[in-house]
């Protein structure tokens, strides 16, 4: 898998509900594993999973080590308007990332 | 029978009650701090919202549950926020999503980290300002930490 | 005889028809998973041929068969018979009626976890569920005795019971459990506030040395272990994981193999292993080892033993340890004592060697996976068979199998289910039976950990301890299998032995200024559970170095400790007995010499005695031991003797020979010619001493594995004059005979 991965129908009717799932390659470490010598590796999780269509903000996530590795999320959105869906996260580095994906609206 | 009659455990509540002494002794509940920093002290009912996830879970590294909260997600009436917390985790609060009425239907699939055998409770906060809760339990078979005492 | 597996496989009609007659009564009361009491199951749970479930603790057959349930796993150490035994005792049958049943993962979890939590480790298969499987014995009994009373309408309190007979003395009559067991099914389960348990004192099968109930047919040949399964149509597989841990499968060529006989297929297990299917195991096998495999070993091909060792040494003197226990200021005590005694002891990582590998066989298809396994908790594997497969629970189902040895490796670890599933999902429908070769085994264990400890005594002019600090420096196990269980960084895990308060594991001397560290060291080799797990290492090091302390001062070892003990009157109680027993202080023949040991673990006090005598090139005999533990309520004071030989044993084995090197990081002793066990003729006759103070559940199966290598390294210390401070004896120019 690249860095992420979003994955919607490519084609909807108007009003349809479809669902979306996300998918970002990221350790999701919890701050409570140790190295080898015995100190704690500093957490670094994936903080904030933001989905935008159409550059509205449609799906937000505030996450943390609770999240298993590679965070997952599957939702639902409307099909209103053919565009485009950008998702964005953050991580607690400052690590940001970016992945788009068509969507066509018909009537 | 007099006998039976005196034999015979009041089956119903009252006697759930006393077969759950486990459950039903004053352990504070250790949600109630997390569940009031997230609803400002306001009410939360029961209900509208479930958790579908197995009740058998291997490690706790990567549970998959699902989150469901009955609404139309119309703009007048939809899901705001919801919250998921953990009883045994380190850090209690799982996720906070922020949804609204362009989603169509407030679910949402993930997975989970779980540290050990536990309850996970969501809270959802509807457009109206109410708050309702789901939970469900998890057995996450631990990597044999019994010599813990 | 247990009816288990075989039952359950091939008579897949009566499985059914336990868990659907439970799913058609509504599966009873919802107790609570917490609350495994399985007593409220309201309705009459007909089970086949007229068998009559009374409770599922307990159904009773018209022939008077008591079957009782047992939910925890039987790896030899006994637990079967021993809660039967408890059940058997509240139920007031008669014990030659006896017969157990293991309800599988699947049932329990159809019926809500009526039979709770099915793991088997820590010692705790008997003290952690003799509560609740004693009330449902005593309920089953309620209800019979109910049952007795509605036929006769008299009042249940007029109503005798014993050996299975209910009478009433009144009106002369009297009935038995198998005639009214339908009957008392149908009842509603007695409030368990109203159950009275007997007290232990007056036990009749219980506390008794009963004769196991799965002896024999390990002696007749009837005795089906999950390595030796066969069912219609199986496969065999043979697996080779990349033998540097932390390195990854490249590539394998299987063309090469494709022409051999039998031969069905190389699979990809996962990104560090690779297996061979074929139609039989040897011939698996052999395709597995004429397969051409690319290994990427990674960057942990470089390590080894002594790097490991340098890593374990810097912590001994760093700055980042953490203080499990600090009282006084041992430092400053330490520093103005008459004397100082130091000494540095190390111990290396150990395999459990199950005498059966690691195995399992699984069928997998569109609705339903199952597999066969002989496991420490069969929920655990029921949840790796259902995220392995990706079929939820309730479409999977494990059969378990008794334990060809366990001792913790069979527990939380469920690799081998994850690896059976991934080859099985490869020919659906087809059982693939998964069987680890003993290389294999030995080179991907989740091993005993590796460790360090640097200790410092000081004495007073008058020979009194005046301080004590101890450091070790070694591998976390729960660094490696659950980090988030460290709180604050303290793993107090790895101090296992050294607690100041009471519980499970209670330090048993009083030491005026006392530091005792922990410096966490982790390598690349996983670690886990075994047999005893941080109690094995932390009693050489405590009671080895409290011996080297007693010398110095002058003092006999006996006496140097008992003047520390005065605070822990149970650790003192089992020394004092082994001590006795063993006649210390008394003249030994010549070239005899004592060593003893004192430890807690597992909620039970251990101590023992060894006479050992040592020959000049090193050739050492262990002549006796004699072995005291206080485990509070004896269930089988035969079983435990049992479980105190099987310990010598096994504690033996790991003090003479037991060792897992790491060259070019790999795992080195791969099988029994490099990784020794005690024979026969070098065991050492056992003597068992049972203190009895009742008035707590002590677990059995590991506290005495404790005080087996540092009584014997103590008598070795007597003989020669000087001490041992590494494991295995075969290093140290030891050999046993």
């Amino acid at each position: 898998m690249a860095l992420a991965r979003v994955q919607l129908p490519a084609a909807a009717k108007r009003g349809e509900v479809v669902e979306v799932r996300v998918a970002i390659k990221h350790a999701m470490e919890t701050g409570f594993r140790f190295d080898n010598d015995g100190r704690v590796i500093p957490r670094n999780v994936v903080t904030s999973i933001v989905c935008r269509y159409n550059g509205d903000e449609v799906f937000r996530a505030e996450t943390g080590s609770g999240i298993a590795a590679n965070p997952y999320m599957q939702f639902y959105v409307v099909a209103d308007a053919t565009g485009e869906f950008v998702l964005e996260w953050i991580d607690d580095a400052g690590e940001r990332g970016m992945e788009r994906a068509a969507l066509t609206v018909t009537a | 029978m007099p006998s039976r009659r005196q034999f015979v455990a009041a089956i119903g509540g009252l006697a759930a009650a006393q077969l759950l002494p486990a459950l039903a002794s004053a352990q504070p509940d250790p949600f109630a701090p997390l569940i009031a920093s997230f609803t400002g002290g306001a009410p939360v009912r029961q209900g509208r919202v479930t958790l579908d996830i197995p009740s058998l879970a291997d490690n706790g590294h990567a549970v998959p549950l699902l989150i469901k909260v009955e609404s139309v997600m119309s703009a007048a009436d939809h899901v705001r926020r919801i919250t998921l917390l953990s009883e045994k985790n380190p850090r209690p609060v799982i996720a906070t999503f922020h949804l609204g009425p362009r989603n169509g239907r407030a679910q949402i699939a993930t997975r989970v980290r779980l540290n050990g055998a536990q309850r996970l409770m969501a809270i959802a906060q509807l457009s109206d300002g109410t708050f309702w809760s789901g939970s469900a339990e998890v057995v996450v078979t631990t990597t044999a930490c019994l010599d813990d005492s | 005889m247990n009816k288990t597996i075989r039952d359950q496989a091939t008579n897949l009609s009566r499985r059914r028809f336990i868990i659907g007659s439970a799913a058609a009564a509504g599966g009873g009361l919802a107790l609570g998973f917490k609350v495994p009491s399985g007593i409220g199951t309201a309705a009459a749970q007909t089970v086949a041929n007229g068998a009559a479930e009374v409770n599922v603790w307990v159904v009773v057959k018209p022939d008077e068969t008591c079957v009782i349930r047992i939910a925890r796993s039987e790896m030899g150490q006994g637990t079967l018979t021993g809660l039967a035994q408890l059940v058997a005792e509240e139920l007031e049958c008669d014990w030659k009626n006896v017969t157990t049943e293991s309800p599988t993962p699947g049932q329990n979890h159809a019926r809500k976890r009526a039979w709770g939590d099915m793991s088997t480790g820590g010692s705790r298969g008997i003290r952690g569920s003799q509560d609740y499987v004693r009330k449902g014995g005593a309920a089953a009994r309620m209800m019979l005795v109910q049952a007795a009373a509605d036929l006769w309408q008299v009042p249940a309190g007029e109503v005798g019971v014993a050996n299975g007979v209910i009478t009433h003395a009144g009106s002369g009559r009297s009935t038995t459990f198998g005639k009214v067991a339908g009957a008392a099914a149908k009842l509603t389960a007695p409030d368990p506030k109203s159950i009275q348990l007997k007290d232990p004192k007056d036990w009749k099968i219980a506390g008794k040395a009963v004769k196991r109930l799965d002896t024999a047919d390990k002696l007749n040949g009837e005795k089906i272990y999950a390595i030796d399964l066969k069912l219609p149509g199986m496969l065999h597989a043979a697996i080779k994981a990349c033998p540097v841990f932390g390195g990854k499968l490249v590539s394998f060529d299987e063309a090469k193999i494709a022409g051999r006989p039998g031969v069905r297929r190389a699979v990809k297990v996962d990104d560090s292993a690779v297996a061979v299917v074929a139609d039989t195991w040897w011939r698996a096998k052999s395709g597995l080892e004429a397969l051409p495999i690319v290994w990427d070993e990674g960057p942990n091909a470089s390590q080894s033993s002594a790097l490991i060792a340098e890593h374990l040494k810097q912590g001994l003197t760093a700055n980042d340890a953490f203080a499990g226990r600090q009282e006084g200021d041992a430092l400053k005590a330490i520093e103005g004592a008459a004397k100082k005694i130091e000494a540095v002891y190390s111990t290396p990582f150990l395999a459990h060697a199950t005498m059966e590998p690691m195995n399992c066989t699984v069928r997998i298809t569109a609705d339903k996976a199952e597999v066969w396994v002989p496991t420490q908790n069969g929920e655990a594997s029921l949840a790796a068979l259902s995220n392995a497969s990706g079929l939820p629970l309730d479409k999977c189902e494990v059969y378990k199998h008794d334990l060809g040895g366990g001792f913790g490796r069979r527990g939380g670890t469920q690799d081998y289910v994850h690896q059976g599933v991934a080859i099985a999902k490869q020919f659906p429908g087809v059982p693939v039976k998964l069987v680890w070769s003993r290389e294999e085994d030995q080179a991907h264990d989740f091993y005993r950990p590796i460790s360090q400890c640097r200790l410092v005594a000081g004495l007073a002019a008058d020979g009194k301890l005046v301080g004590l600090h101890a450091r070790v420096s070694g591998q976390s196990i729960n660094a490696y299998l659950n980090p988030a269980a460290i709180k604050d960084g303290k793993d107090v895990r790895q101090l296992q032995g050294y607690a100041k308060d009471p519980g499970d594991a209670q330090l048993g001397y009083t030491v005026p200024n006392l530091l005792i560290e922990y410096a966490m060291r982790n390598t690349h080799v996983p670690v886990g559970p075994w047999r005893g797990v941080n109690t094995n290492q932390n009693a050489v090091y405590m009671e080895c170095f409290m011996d080297e302390v007693a010398r110095a001062a002058g003092t006999d070892p006996l006496e140097f400790r008992r003047a520390l003990m005065q605070g822990h009157p149970k650790h003192l109680g089992v020394l004092n007995a082994a001590a006795a027993k063993a006649g210390w202080g008394t003249p030994l023949p010549a070239g005899v010499h004592r060593g003893l040991a004192q430890f807690m673990g597992y909620g039970s006090y251990s101590a023992a005695v060894a006479e050992v005598s040592v020959g000049n090139k090193g050739e050492v005999k262990v002549h006796r031991i004699v072995i005291a533990i206080d485990c509070g309520h004896a269930v089988n004071p035969g079983q435990i003797a049992a479980q105190v030989e099987g310990s010598v044993a096994y504690g033996l084995s790991a003090t003479f020979y037991g060792e897992v090197t790491v060259e070019k990081g790999r795992m080195t002793e791969l099988n029994f010619h490099t990784y020794q066990i005690l024979r026969l003729a070098s065991m050492p006759k056992v003597e068992t001493v049972i203190v009895p103070t009742h008035d707590f559940w002590g677990g059995v199966g590991e506290p005495t594995i404790s005080v087996v290598a540092p009584s014997v390294l103590n008598a070795i210390h007597a003989a020669t004059g000087k001490p041992v401070r590494s494991l295995p004896l075969k290093n140290q120019g030891f050999t046993v005979v």
